[in-house]
């Protein structure tokens, strides 16, 4: 019995379905999908067809980088629940307790993690090309 | 059963594929096919869908070559890492890249708008089911109005202003470049190049009614010279005969309600302009070549060519009368 509490001890990696913790990456996804296209449309709407789109530009880079921080640090507090995991080898991925539930969570943020980021990078590379707003 | 005789069978099985590609493969050259390009973007459009042909063949046959190879068993010995490998490198290491290197290359296509502000622009008006047409050089003051034929320069980048009277229709001249919707209440505008001088097809890309499948165009690229040439006589009336029997009777039976001819009557703009008609190689937009007999025919009943057009019919009139406008229309040039 001893031993088995300490096992648990040992593994524990933290507990809860916290689903924030699931959706943070995709919703700094949405947040900066939503600040590039809405920012492109209001500059392009005010400024004219064949407005310079630098300030926009800017705009979507500062976004870009500020999201993809944002992402650093929910990547890596979601991968310390992975290094924990694999410490041991005793992940069961059918369990139904707490502790597994969460890290089964914890990997699926991760992989949504993941995803957040090549579609912020594949959001932004168009700043990258486009110079004028036509 | 016992029967020893072998048994041969001549199968035709793999000549169907084979000539079922060649019916299809001819279908990509004439005057208007993206595989046949005479058109700045229409080359790049190509190039770009040879290397992703390309691209896509080659990592067809990985996928399935290493499915095979799975379950022919020809792994040996595969490790823990093996399965990681192919799952984090082959579904998102090698997507993730190979798409964003599809993206970066199909943004550089995008057409440069900064350089030239001083081009060309034709204004085409799409309606159900025609194009109006108007062509404006940089110099010029009056447009040149004309429909359901657009002429071109080689070698200069022309600038398409797209709207739409009723519904979205699609402008689609696929020999020299991409498709853009013409939306209602919206201009679009669209950058072409045409790089061959030649006759080619266009057509509205996007369905748009009953007769949407005859709402064509046709294309003709010219030399920079022959072009301006062909402008500045369109800029001028057409060589109207009058004492052309046609022409009284165009006037009385009511065409000029809805028909613009320059210099004889400018009310009409419900129908295509006809100031030129006779020089042009269609009828009906692009559906029917443009001789006196099809022109009869369109004028006796245009909906037998053209499904729920909205020109009515004039089967009232004598047939010798329509084949007088007809040789009138056909002698505007």
């Amino acid at each position: 019995m001893t031993d088995h509490l300490q096992k648990e001890v040992k593994r524990e990696t933290g507990e809860g379905t916290d689903l924030w913790r699931v959706i943070l990456a995709p919703t700094i996804w949405a947040v900066h999908f939503l600040v590039c296209y809405v920012a492109a449309a209001i500059y392009c709407e005010k400024a004219g067809r064949m407005a310079d789109l630098l300030p926009v530009r800017l705009i979507v880079g500062t976004a870009t980088f500020i999201a993809l921080a944002g992402l650093a640090a929910v990547f890596i507090s979601l991968w310390k629940v992975r290094g924990l995991s694999s410490v041991n080898d005793d992940y069961n991925y059918a369990g139904n307790t707490p502790e597994e539930r969460h890290r089964f969570l914890s990997h699926v943020a991760l992989m949504l993690c993941v995803l957040s980021g090549v579609a912020i990078l594949y959001a932004a590379f168009p700043a990258l090309v486009l110079e004028v707003c036509r | 059963m016992h029967d020893t005789k072998p048994e041969i069978t001549i199968s035709f099985g793999p000549c169907l594929p084979i000539a079922a590609m060649g019916l299809l493969l001819s279908g990509c050259v004439g005057r208007q096919s993206a595989l046949a390009p005479a058109g700045h973007d229409a080359e790049q459009i190509s190039n770009l869908f040879w290397v992703m042909t390309a691209g896509v063949s080659i990592i067809w046959a990985l996928v399935l070559g290493t499915a095979l190879a799975a379950t022919l068993g020809l792994f040996k010995n595969p490790t823990r890492l093996t399965p990681n490998i192919l799952i984090v490198g082959g579904g998102v290491v090698f997507p993730t890249v190979i798409l964003g290197i599809l993206l970066i290359f199909g943004l550089r296509l995008l057409p440069n708008w900064q350089s030239e502000p001083d081009r060309l622009q034709i204004h085409v008006h799409g309606e159900q089911w025609w194009w109006r047409v108007a062509y404006r050089a940089p110099d010029q003051i009056e447009p040149v109005i004309s429909a359901n034929e657009i002429h071109l320069p080689a070698g200069q980048a022309v600038e398409f202003v797209l709207t739409s009277a009723d519904v979205i229709h699609s402008f689609w001249i696929p020999s020299i470049g991409g498709k853009l919707d013409m939306i209602p209440g919206r201009t679009t505008r669209l950058l072409l190049e045409a790089t061959r001088p030649g006759v080619y097809r266009g057509v509205c890309a996007e369905y748009c009614g009953t007769s949407h499948a005859k709402m064509a165009f046709a294309v003709v690229v010219h030399e920079p010279k022959e072009f301006n040439a062909w402008l500045e006589d369109r800029t001028s009336d057409p060589n109207i005969g009058t004492d052309d029997p046609g022409r009284k009777i165009f006037l009385s039976s009511g065409c000029a309600a809805c028909h613009r001819i320059r210099g004889l009557t400018e009310i009409g703009s419900v129908g295509p302009d006809l100031s030129h008609i006779g020089s042009r190689r269609t009828i009906g937009a692009g559906i029917a070549e443009n001789t006196p007999k099809n022109l009869a025919r369109w004028i006796t009943d245009p909906a037998q060519m053209k499904p729920a057009v909205q020109m009515p019919a004039y089967r009232a009139l004598p047939p010798e009368d329509i084949a007088a406008i007809a040789r009138f229309l056909s002698n505007l040039n």
